[in-house]
């Protein structure tokens, strides 16, 4: 079974929202490490919620609005009870606090992502944050192969 | 208070979980009115919330080959056959479905009495219910023919091609929405009121076909002797056809025709308009297209189970409204009922109105001289 779980998502037809559903379908593609499982999708939904609690880490890839466009940012992902509001999607740390309360497992997660711009209806990616994917595609490289040579840290 | 009135704008589809509204109570904390408060007071329910859809992806990616690319069913059919392998995979997790299924149509069945104001209140009104059935009568989900059947349960009109609807549903159009209001033409508008979806087809369809969903059908129909009115039944029946269609995959599966490799039929544009007609998950269905010769798209209309609802939907809303809405000021729990009619019918107002972006719901009321007395709004 697979340690390390990488969850990209985004909607693919709202421009830099596809982001982390295009990264993650590339990994997909080119990814050769049983350890290493990649889900594509367009939401976080509940039903990932057992995948979730069944690995040792969990590196979400996303993109985030606000702030400088093409910023990369990294940040530790925390258990958080926030419900959808009204809607079908979870954002991460709620995803975790579904895989801890319902399945009894909390893996250490992290949301790694670029800042966008353009979130208009389209299929393509912003110059400032395709100009930016060779970068997080290496530090997400780096991430997957710290994950796999760390023990398993709850949060 | 006299006459009140409340208009809800831009629902978007909503996943509040109609479990919380059944397991917390209407009147519950919005703050835990959703999977967490379900987890709190009953795990094992929130639990069964996650594992049918999980099990749906599943199938789904199997039947896709793999994750990221699940356009399995193409024109002419589906990209590849099911393989062995996957079958059993599938097979294999039907008794787990099977169970969560029993048990919450169980548990739905024991809690139903303590909602009997809601349940007289939810929509609970004379309209017709479309759907496709079989030519004998049985539920089906495609090929097969409308049935409208009125609120006394009497057969009105059956076997209607979907291809002709035009000569039976109206579409009006209202100057205050983007959705369009659909209507049975015989009876003009708005007499022509229907429902579409799990509860319309629980009354139009005479059994399922499998055992266990006949008997369930077979008691859902004692609710009432006249067809099933309450919007509110919306979730019993949904209840019914996820039974139904476990049962149904089982039979598939246990066919051997099943890993036929004969999955796709290829031809080019060999006409020029086509209707398509099926029923989806919320309701029927309708597509309409015209194409040129080089099969591109040149005129299309499309009739979906939101836009069937609509009317059925706003006149729920002013019955909900009606009977729970008191005062001047708009309560959590007034609001939570509105909403919690609305839900019963598993809108998608994005793909009715094509509208896409922030979805706030708001909720306003009037006095019946026009006046905003008060005004709640929740971010989408």
């Amino acid at each position: 079974m697979a340690r390390i779980r990488v969850v990209g998502y985004g909607n693919p037809m709202r421009s830099d929202d596809g982001l982390g559903w295009q990264i993650a379908v590339d990994l997909f593609r080119t990814n050769r490490c049983p350890d290493v499982e990649v889900l594509p999708c367009h939401q976080l939904t509940p039903e990932l919620a057992p995948a979730v609690s069944r690995a040792d880490a969990v590196i979400f890839v996303d993109c985030e609005q606000g702030g400088t466009p093409g910023e990369i940012c990294y940040k530790e992902v925390r258990c958080e009870s926030i419900p959808p509001s009204f809607t079908h999607h979870l954002i991460p740390g709620a995803l975790l606090a579904l895989s801890s309360e319902l399945f009894g497992a909390c893996p250490r997660a992290c949301l790694l992502s670029i800042r966008g711009e353009n979130y208009a209806p389209g299929d393509l990616l912003s110059p400032a944050v395709t100009s930016r994917i060779p970068e997080l595609k290496a530090r997400l490289q780096r991430l997957i192969e710290e994950r796999l040579t760390s023990a398993p840290v709850a949060c | 208070m006299s006459t009140v009135a409340t208009s809800v704008e831009r629902v978007p589809d909503s996943d509040r979980w109609e479990r919380a509204d059944l397991l917390l109570g209407m009147d519950a904390d919005p703050a835990r009115s959703n999977i967490f408060g379900v987890y709190e007071k009953k795990p094992e329910i929130a639990r069964d919330g996650i594992r049918p859809r999980q099990f749906g992806q599943q199938i789904i990616e199997r039947l896709g080959g793999k994750r990221i690319h699940p356009a399995w069913v193409v024109p002419g059919g589906v990209s590849e056959p099911l393989t062995e392998l996957n079958r059993d995979a599938i097979l294999s997790a039907i008794p787990e479905a099977l169970a969560i299924a029993e048990r919450t149509l169980e548990w739905f069945k024991g809690i139903t009495e303590g909602f009997r104001e809601e349940i007289a209140s939810f929509g609970n009104f004379p309209t017709l219910f479309m759907g496709i059935v079989k030519k004998d009568g049985g539920l089906t989900f495609y090929d097969g023919g409308i049935r409208i059947v009125n609120s006394a349960g009497e057969v009105t009109a059956n076997g209607l091609d979907p291809a002709d609807y035009q000569e039976y549903i109206g579409e009006k159009n209202e100057s205050w929405t983007y959705l369009k209001s659909p209507y049975y033409m015989p009876e003009g508008y708005p007499d022509g009121i229907y429902r579409v979806g799990p509860l319309a087809r629980m009354n139009v369809a005479d059994r399922c076909g499998t055992p266990r969903a006949d008997q369930e059908l077979a008691e859902f129909h004692e609710l009432q002797r006249t067809a099933v009115l309450s919007s509110f039944h919306y979730h019993h029946a949904r209840l019914i056809e996820i039974l139904y269609c476990v049962e149904r995959m089982k039979q598939l599966l246990t066919d051997p025709e099943i890993l036929s490799k004969h999955v796709r039929a290829v031809a080019g544009p060999n006409c020029e308009e086509g209707v398509g007609c099926c029923e989806a998950p919320r309701g029927t269905l309708m597509h309409h297209y015209k194409i040129d010769g080089q099969g591109l798209v040149r005129w299309a209309n499309m009739i979906i189970a939101t836009g069937h609802n609509n009317m059925a939907m706003n006149r729920g809303i002013l019955q909900v409204a009606k009977h729970f809405v008191r005062g001047e000021k708009l309560t959590p729990g007034m609001l939570n009922r509105v909403e919690a009619l609305i839900r019963a019918y598993d809108p998608c107002l994005s793909c009715s109105t094509h509208a896409f972006g922030e979805m706030p719901l708001i909720a306003e009321l009037y006095n019946s001289a026009g006046e905003l007395l008060d005004q709640a709004r929740k971010p989408g």
